[in-house]
């Protein structure tokens, strides 16, 4: 396939545009923030200060990714759905991305304004490409290597050394075709290999190495790299400490050519993404002067 | 026949090539492109060597001129610059000399010292003939980079 832009919801974008996509959770636990968005309002400060740093996406998350305590539908809607159409009212033009699996509140969600649906669980409810055609929304495909959401990798490994890259490729393709099957327009689907979901270190980092092989698929791809477990075992670093490890992850994410980066430090990333842009030749410097005058 | 003549400064930024997202030479760029659209449509090109000519090539297209070198041309476009040791931030740093040598340019272009010039980074090989910078011929006078840069237009007498 040829690119062909990026809908999503109501923005469309360039194919020469790397996006921001800043997390927002409603959540007590998450791991990077550990509940400092919980409040509502504690998260819709969140959504302001992103969006006053550029970010062009925010998404919205209702459960945290890691096991704990189960959520209901029901628990995760009362966290989510009310919250996105507070957003939209606010940010008329605003990306709204929530992340969710379950198709029912892919479907709340969708009615109060949302405009993507982040599936990081890929595709575990075969449901929700149905949700996103019927409402004209985006939809990220993810890879998880199957497993159930909410659960850690245990003992994962793919059929030969490398074999994840080409687990990644065939899964999220698949799950492409799929939500295009299910009628989601075809510049509204984003793939995602999902880094460590499903992958032990060594995986993350050779996705990470041979991302080029995934925007090679002609499918735009997301990376959500921010502060990971693969960033804090490859340099020995806890949760707060991971910025600089993530980044450079980022980087070469970049330079293949990642075209929305999920993250929780918009302003750096969006430095290091425009730095890769421009060495890439996809953007001009802002103002080079120098040797020119 | 009299034809129009413009003076602009060879800067590499004014080039596609060295595009910015923020341009940091829009007035300049502003003034160089109405004094090339004031040569008609066909524009000899007098510069210094290959680099210069290349500002001017770009800035003749950008009017939607032709480049000739005949001398049945609409106009004449002339590149050249003052000194680049203006400022301590310039090119070629601060030469106390500098800024008489371009206020003896601004007055008029006979009689110009070439070996200074040449040690002052200034680009005045082409220079001389010109007729002096009058008001009313001068649509831009400034060195923002510490580089000396005029645009002028001369009508057809």
């Amino acid at each position: 396939m040829t690119a062909a832009g990026l809908k999503l919801g109501r923005q469309a974008f360039g194919d020469d545009q790397a996006l921001m996509m800043a997390i927002v959770n409603r959540t007590p636990d998450s791991f990077f923030d550990k509940g400092a968005t919980w409040a509502e309002d504690a998260a819709f400060a969140r959504v302001a200060e992103v969006v006053a740093q550029g970010a062009e996406i925010v998404d919205i998350g209702g459960i945290k990714a890691a096991p704990g305590v189960e959520i209901s539908a029901a628990e995760e809607r009362a966290r989510v759905v009310d919250f996105v159409a507070r957003v939209r009212e606010a940010w008329p033009d605003l990306v709204i991305s929530v992340d969710t699996w379950r198709a029912e509140v892919g479907a709340a969600v969708c009615a109060a304004g949302a405009d993507v649906l982040n599936d990081a669980w890929g595709g575990a409810d075969p449901e929700l490409v149905d949700v996103a055609a019927q409402y004209d929304a985006a939809i990220v495909c993810t890879h998880t290597g199957g497993v159930t959401p909410r659960t850690r990798p245990y003992r994962i490994e793919y059929d030969e050394p490398g074999g994840v890259v080409a687990a990644a490729i065939a899964d999220t393709v698949a799950y492409a075709e799929r939500a295009l099957a299910a009628g989601v327009a075809r510049e509204s689907i984003v793939i995602d290999p999902a880094h460590d979901f499903g992958k032990n270190t060594f995986h993350s980092l050779e996705l990470t190495r041979r991302l080029g092989e995934m925007v090679a698929t002609g499918w735009p791809v997301l990376v959500s790299l921010s502060n990971k477990d693969f960033v804090g075992e490859t340099l020995g670093l806890d949760v707060g400490e991971r910025l600089v490890g993530t980044l450079a992850a980022t980087a070469v994410c970049a330079l293949a050519g990642a075209r929305i980066y999920r993250v929780h430090q918009v302003v750096e990333t969006r430095q290091t993404v425009d730095m890769v842009w421009s060495i890439a030749g996809r953007r001009p410097p802002l103002r080079a002067i120098r040797g020119l005058q | 026949m009299s034809t129009p003549v413009a003076l602009v400064p060879g800067v590499l930024a004014l080039l596609p090539a060295y595009a910015s997202i923020e341009d940091p030479v829009a007035e300049l760029r502003a003034a160089c492109l109405s004094a090339v659209a004031a040569l008609g449509p066909r524009v000899r090109v007098r510069a210094s060597g290959p680099s210069p000519a290349r500002v001017a090539a770009s800035l003749v297209a950008a009017a939607g001129a032709e480049l000739v070198e005949d001398e049945a041309a609409s106009g004449l476009l002339v590149v050249g610059n003052g000194s680049a040791k203006r400022s301590e931030r310039a090119p070629g740093h601060l030469d106390p000399r500098a800024e008489d040598f371009d206020a003896g340019l601004r007055r008029t272009f006979a009689g110009i010292d070439q070996g200074l010039a040449a040690e002052l980074w200034a680009d005045t090989a082409c220079l001389p003939g010109l007729p002096p910078l009058a008001e009313g011929a001068v649509i831009y006078d400034g060195a923002p980079f510490g580089v000396q840069y005029w645009v002028a237009l001369w009508d057809a007498p």
